[in-house]
């Protein structure tokens, strides 16, 4: 019987002790933030979507060979020796026209091990962290700064001088051929004499 | 014919058809859902014949109580929501004689009955004066009544404590 | 009122259609709106958050949003359902839940039904509710839904018992099942409610007002079952039963039985402020009487009704969002070894207190 009273007044006791509880915080302030509108700061060091400032890009594809996702594509160019690319913020001379420079966020696993590599510090992970869109494809993001249209005419210089120079090569390998020829003729005679020199000796 | 009429015919309308339906139906726990509107017609008629309280003890006694416990029971018994009610007709000769004898007995009821067609003096609150001729006129069958019902409360207690044991 | 209505269209048949109706969409639709965004917005704050905060100013649109996306969604029926009584019993179970309303005095003016037994009238027809809930729970032919309806079933009949003991200690000390009547005895001051003791002064109010506090609380707490509400929640326990017995229900359909859950909340909230707390009786005097403005008394009336109301809504809903569900064997403990035993002692001390 003293137990039956005993819980009757535990049972009432005990929910108005959670009542109380559930009182209080009502006015404890919220915890939630509202999110489009109000933003959390960010870490100093987040990693988020990657970056590439291509005034500094050498081309130089260590940062693709890095990521272990493969998720960086570069295709360069060399530039034509009387093209001045410039140099980038740290004093390296640009040497190749970077005609494509792909980064697939889709398949990037913020890994960050692209950015140690880069040897002029052009790559760089950002705090940009809203980057949704409705086709994967969207989410390759292009920071190749020449147009199509440039980086064609870029490869077809370089071809053309290839070419040229290919044709130069083939020419110089012609000419020196022909002197190697010549020389050897010469060196025939010259050792013939030579012989008829021991001879007469 | 007055808004009561048509009430009437509603509500008489739901108890008859809902009947015939408890009646017909292949599916015991919708026969027993239908008896639901059958009750709930009947209580209809007595409001509109003024017995306000016998009207809501008809709602909570057949459909706030025995109703339930008829739904409890048929759909707990898992075999009999799937068995197939039998509505054929069997045993014609028994059977009329039986429902004509109860019919004959409703009918020459109904018929010497002196049926009040004068408008009476409706009484505006039934409860005070059942009240009081249910703890003078009747306190014995009253009285008998609640120990039925007190003695049945004890025995279906009794048989369901000695089956946990 | 309906001399008010009578008056305006001239008509018998429509001024009580429109009596009729009115409670519905002048009350229980509104009082649904504002219940469900101050249900989100107080468990929102309990929890240390901000709740709907998006649609309108702090989401004040949020239910109405909803209701619209309620509104256009495909009413789905299931192929193996009982499409009859599938159907037909949201608007049972919501018929049931309204009639209710019928009998509830909402102002000195307005009652729908100021029937002689109204309190008994409420009592009986919320078994309609309970015969719905069955119907819902069978006809969807799902054993979630089944358990659902039959857990309520069960709770709703057993707590039906406290309730209705609670009730007749309540007639016993007034002498009428009215209503109406019950919240005229309990004018004029604070003092003269039932749970102090009601109207009159003497030794009778001072015995009284224990036991009437311990018959508030009791009744409170099987009201709460009554309507479904946690901690008595057993019937749609979501981590259990997925949602009871409107599991298969969706688009309207749905929003009946969330119309009727609501209506129900207002329901016994009102029922326990007609009761113990003196209806729609202002706690101190009324503006109107000292203005000497006739018609505000009734504007009035409505007010401290729907207030008091509201506020015993506000406390269900603090309740639901501090106390866990209890289980199936704690349920029918409470309710038949403490609730039941501890309102029979009440009755008979209350009735030996009145004959004094």
């Amino acid at each position: 019987m003293k137990q039956y009273f005993k819980n009757t007044w535990e049972g009432l006791y005990t929910v108005f002790v959670g009542m109380i509880i559930t009182f209080k915080h009502l006015f404890v302030p919220s915890v939630t933030i509202q999110y489009p509108s109000v933003k959390v700061p960010l870490p100093e060091r987040v990693r988020n979507r990657l970056y590439v400032n291509m005034d500094d890009c050498i081309g130089c594809d260590q940062c693709a060979r890095a990521c272990p996702v493969n998720c960086i594509t570069i295709e360069t160019v060399k530039s034509l020796p009387e093209e001045d690319l410039g140099k980038t913020s740290n004093g390296k001379k640009k040497a190749l026209w970077v005609t494509k420079f792909d980064i697939d966020i889709a398949k990037c696993c913020y890994c960050q091990l692209c950015v140690f590599p880069c040897p002029t510090e052009c790559i760089y992970m950002t705090d940009v962290y809203e980057f949704a869109e409705f086709e994967r494809n969207n989410l390759i993001f292009n920071f190749a700064t020449l147009t199509a249209d440039e980086a064609e005419e870029k490869i077809i210089n370089y071809e053309k001088m290839m070419a040229e120079k290919e044709a130069q090569k083939a020419a110089a390998a012609k000419a020196k051929a022909e002197a190697a020829a010549k020389t050897k003729k010469e060196d025939n005679s010259t050792e013939k004499n030579n012989g008829k020199e021991k001879d007469s000796e | 014919m007055s808004i009561y009429d048509v009430i009437f015919y509603l509500f008489a309308i739901l108890t008859i058809g809902s009947g015939y339906l408890v009646v017909t139906s292949k599916n015991i726990v919708h026969s027993a859902f239908y008896l639901l509107f059958t009750l709930f017609g009947v209580a209809g008629l007595y409001v509109l014949l003024a017995a306000d309280f016998i009207a809501i003890v008809q709602l909570m006694v057949y459909v706030g109580g025995i109703l339930i416990l008829l739904l409890f029971g048929v759909m707990l018994t898992n075999k009999v929501t799937d068995v197939k009610i039998r509505t054929g007709t069997i045993h014609i000769i028994p059977a009329v004689i039986g429902t004509g004898l109860l019919m004959g007995v409703i009918v020459s009821m109904m018929l010497r009955t002196n049926w009040k067609s004068e408008p009476g003096e409706l009484p505006f609150t039934t409860t005070y004066g059942l009240g009081r001729i249910l703890l003078t006129d009747y306190v014995l069958v009253f009285e008998l009544l609640a120990m039925l019902l007190l003695i049945a409360l004890i025995g279906a207690a009794s048989i369901a404590r000695r089956d946990n044991e | 009122m309906y001399e008010l209505l009578k008056d305006i269209f001239g008509n018998d048949i429509i001024a009580y259609i429109i009596g009729a109706a009115l409670p519905l969409f002048v009350f229980i639709l509104p009082f649904a709106l504002f219940a469900v965004y101050l249900e989100r917005k107080i468990s929102a704050f309990m929890q240390d958050r901000l709740g709907p905060m998006r649609t309108g100013p702090y989401g004040l649109l949020q239910t109405i949003a909803d209701i619209l996306k309620l509104i256009q969604k495909e009413d789905i029926t299931a192929s193996e359902t009982d499409k009859k009584f599938f159907n037909l019993a949201p608007y049972l179970v919501f018929a049931g839940s309204y009639a209710a309303f019928a009998a509830i005095p909402f102002s000195g003016m307005y009652i729908g039904s100021n029937v002689d037994v109204g309190i008994f009238f409420i009592v009986a027809i919320s078994s309609l509710v309970v015969a719905g809930l069955l119907m819902a729970g069978w006809a969807s032919n799902n054993k979630y839904s089944l358990l659902g309806a039959m857990r309520s079933a069960a709770q709703i009949i057993s707590y039906e018992i406290p309730t209705v003991l609670i009730i007749l200690t309540i007639v016993m000390v007034t002498g009428t099942l009215s209503l109406e009547k019950i919240s005229q005895m309990q004018t004029a001051y604070f003092w003269n409610w039932m749970i102090f003791g009601g109207a009159g002064w003497g030794l009778t109010k001072f015995l009284l007002f224990p036991f009437m506090v311990v018959a508030f609380i009791i009744f409170y707490i099987s009201s709460l079952a009554e309507v479904n509400r946690t901690p008595f929640d057993i019937p749609e326990a979501e981590s259990e039963l997925v949602a009871g017995y409107h599991t298969e229900y969706s688009g309207m359909k749905f929003a009946m039985f969330f119309l009727s859950e609501y209506a129900n909340m207002f329901a016994v909230s009102a029922i326990a402020v007609t009761l113990f707390l003196g209806g729609y009786q202002s706690p101190f005097g009324y503006l109107g009487n000292t203005l000497g403005i006739s018609w505000l008394i009734p504007i009035e009336q409505l007010f401290w009704f729907t207030s008091k109301g509201i506020f015993f809504v506000t406390i269900q809903m603090w309740l639901r969002w501090t106390l866990p569900r209890l289980r199936v064997d704690q349920l029918m403990a409470v309710c038949w070894k403490y609730l039941i035993p501890y309102a029979f002692v009440n009755l008979i001390i209350v009735g030996i207190i009145t004959l004094l």
